[in-house]
């Protein structure tokens, strides 16, 4: 007799990111960057950030690797505690709008109806303020300071990342096994965590990848503006700010944190790039 | 169509609504009260109520938001607090700069991301060019403008390229001097817009690239640049006309970061300044003219949709 055979199952489970180099090169980036940013300052990697080491605005050297600043503190050390407040603010924001964006996005998704609709306004009007001119209204109330750039980028990526995850729930809400599951008597919160929620979780994990890129953006450009972060307190953002000054006699103070800056928020957005290309992959022609 | 048009209109100004509660509601949040801004601590509480009885602030709040929408609506913006003179007036005098600068970024955007865009994803088979677009793309996007523009500001200034940073004169004075100064701050403000489009344009032609319809169209033997024209410009139109209204959101944000760069007496600049001064009428203008115009010109790009593919105003098709 002959009998079909069965399809042998996959011995290894599929490499994540299918040997996608740039997105391997990304996590790298950011793990290195990330280390250096939280463990620097502890550590004291490059020196003390608030020693004066040499002459006022040297060039790199030896002793001062990115050269030093208005004061003869040594960059490196400066440059490292100013990406971990970076780091710091843009993620803690995006964690609050993970959380919030995604739980408004699938019950407003998954229930309709008049909180539905209330959702859409809402996050239309907030999506209706240029980034940072809602910045800019936030630092007015409540000052300038880190808690203005935590708020900021919460108010700014909140918008983004609810409209997608509603988006993707509703295309799963009327699915069969989100009705089984209603008739065997699972409540709302058993319906969006077992099941609205994994479906959900790529597309929200990308969008909050993007975030975090998104709130790089924001929280440097308002510190750069002199809303956001105060000496002493530093961050790329505020840090670029205080080289400005310079920028034709000593180069190195604003252009060292302003490119790292930009390196961390190319490596978020290529790690955000790969998530999205293989959580949600899409297919590719070519017309020949 | 007009049915249509007119759900958006009412959304549009549904949501402008929304915005002015929010502006309203958040400059009454800013601690202090106008009359200790305007007469510092020492005035006579008979001096302040006389204040409070002049601008209204004796009123309920919800009094105080309807008289405010009423002549935000007629055009009166309030007063600047440190030059006296009618808010509106001060915006007028600056919208220029910011609109050039906004209508060059915008056009560099168009002509350099849109074809870049096309040719990505019709060549997207090929490994380089899959892993170019990318690259460039992603470079482009995480380039902060106030560090692109730091960078310009030491190269052109230090060395002398031609281009001049600052010394900005009006237009009609001498246009040459215009150009030369606007063209860094536009450049500046593009490149994320390239990067945008690029991206989304790619996307958006690839999206259309796996329809049956190109399919026949390479089966009838139409060569590759017919096929673009014929077929698939107008039906990649709809990600990409979304993507510049939004575009937009950035272009009037990003204007203040590079007009305080690039020293440009615009809009951004000025409303930058007034949180400093403690100038709220400012403030609260300025970003309400920022959402409106955002506001409008979604609208506008909702009309366009319509005009592309008529099939979304008769709701037979949804959009987003």
């Amino acid at each position: 007799m002959n009998l079909p055979q069965a399809i042998p199952l996959p011995t290894a489970r599929p490499r994540p990111f299918g040997g996608d180099v740039l997105t391997w090169f990304a996590i790298a980036t950011l793990l290195v960057l990330v280390v250096l940013g939280l463990i620097g300052p502890i550590l004291s990697i490059g020196g003390s950030s608030t020693a004066i080491v040499g002459p006022r605005l040297s060039p790199p050297d030896a002793m001062w690797p990115m050269g030093t600043d208005s004061l003869g503190r040594s960059i490196v050390p400066r440059v490292l505690q100013g990406l971990g407040t970076t780091f710091v603010l843009a993620t803690g924001a995006v964690l609050v709008t993970a959380i919030f964006g995604t739980l408004l996005g699938i019950v407003a998704g998954y229930l309709g109806g008049i909180l539905d609709e209330t959702v859409v306004r809402a996050a239309d009007i907030l999506f209706a303020f240029p980034a940072i001119l809602f910045a800019i209204l936030v630092a007015a109330i409540t000052g300038p300071g880190a808690p203005a750039a935590v708020a900021s980028i919460i108010l700014v990526t909140i918008p983004l990342l609810t409209r997608v995850v509603r988006a993707s729930t509703l295309v799963i809400a009327d699915r069969d096994f989100i009705i089984s599951a209603r008739v065997e008597g699972a409540g709302l919160p058993r319906i969006v965590v077992a099941h609205l929620l994994p479906n959900v979780a790529g597309s929200a994990i990308v969008q909050a990848t993007y975030a975090v890129s998104v709130g790089m953006l924001v929280e440097g450009g308002i510190s750069f503006l002199g809303l956001g972060v105060q000496p002493p307190q530093a961050s790329l953002g505020s840090l670029l700010r205080e080289g400005s000054i310079y920028l034709t006699i000593a180069p190195w103070v604003a252009l060292a944190p302003g490119l790292l800056l930009a390196f961390a928020i190319l490596s978020v957005n290529l790690l955000g790039d790969g998530l999205r290309d293989s959580l949600e992959p899409r297919e590719v022609r070519t017309l020949q | 169509m007009l049915r249509w048009l007119l759900v958006r209109g009412f959304t549009a100004a549904l949501t402008i609504l929304g915005v002015s509660v929010l502006v309203f509601a958040a400059i009454h949040l800013v601690p202090g009260r106008y009359e200790d801004v305007l007469l510092g601590p020492f005035a006579s509480e008979k001096l302040r109520a006389a204040v409070a009885e002049r601008f209204g602030l004796d009123r309920s709040l919800p009094e105080q938001y309807v008289r405010w929408l009423a002549a935000a609506v007629t055009g009166d913006l309030g007063t600047s607090l440190t030059t006296r003179q009618p808010v509106l007036a001060e915006f007028a005098r600056r919208a220029p700069v910011t609109a050039q600068l906004a209508v060059m970024a915008g056009a560099f955007t168009l002509v350099i991301g849109l074809p870049l865009g096309i040719l990505s994803a019709v060549g997207a088979s090929r490994r380089g060019v899959r892993a170019g677009s990318r690259l460039v793309g992603a470079l482009g996007l995480s380039l902060p403008d106030f560090v692109l523009g730091s960078l310009l500001v030491y190269l052109f200034s230090r060395y002398h390229l031609g281009l001049s940073v600052g010394g900005y004169v009006p237009f009609g004075q001498d246009p040459v001097q215009n150009l030369r100064a606007m063209l860094l701050p536009s450049l500046t403000l593009a490149v994320f817009g390239i990067a945008l489009l690029v991206r989304t344009s790619r996307d958006a032609v690839l999206g259309v690239l796996t329809e049956p319809y190109i399919t026949a169209a390479v089966a009838r033997g139409e060569r590759p640049f017919e096929i673009v024209r014929h077929h698939v410009l107008r039906n990649a139109a709809i990600p990409i006309v979304t993507v510049l209204a939004t575009y937009v959101a950035y272009l009037l944000g990003g204007a203040v970061i590079v007009e305080k760069l690039f020293t440009l007496p615009g809009f951004g600049i000025y409303v930058l300044t007034a949180v400093g001064n403690r100038d709220y009428a400012i403030v609260q203008a300025g970003v309400l003219v920022a959402a409106v115009v955002f506001v409008l010109v979604n609208m506008l790009a909702d009309v366009a949709y319509a005009v592309i593919d008529p099939r979304i105003a008769s709701g037979r098709v949804l959009v987003r």
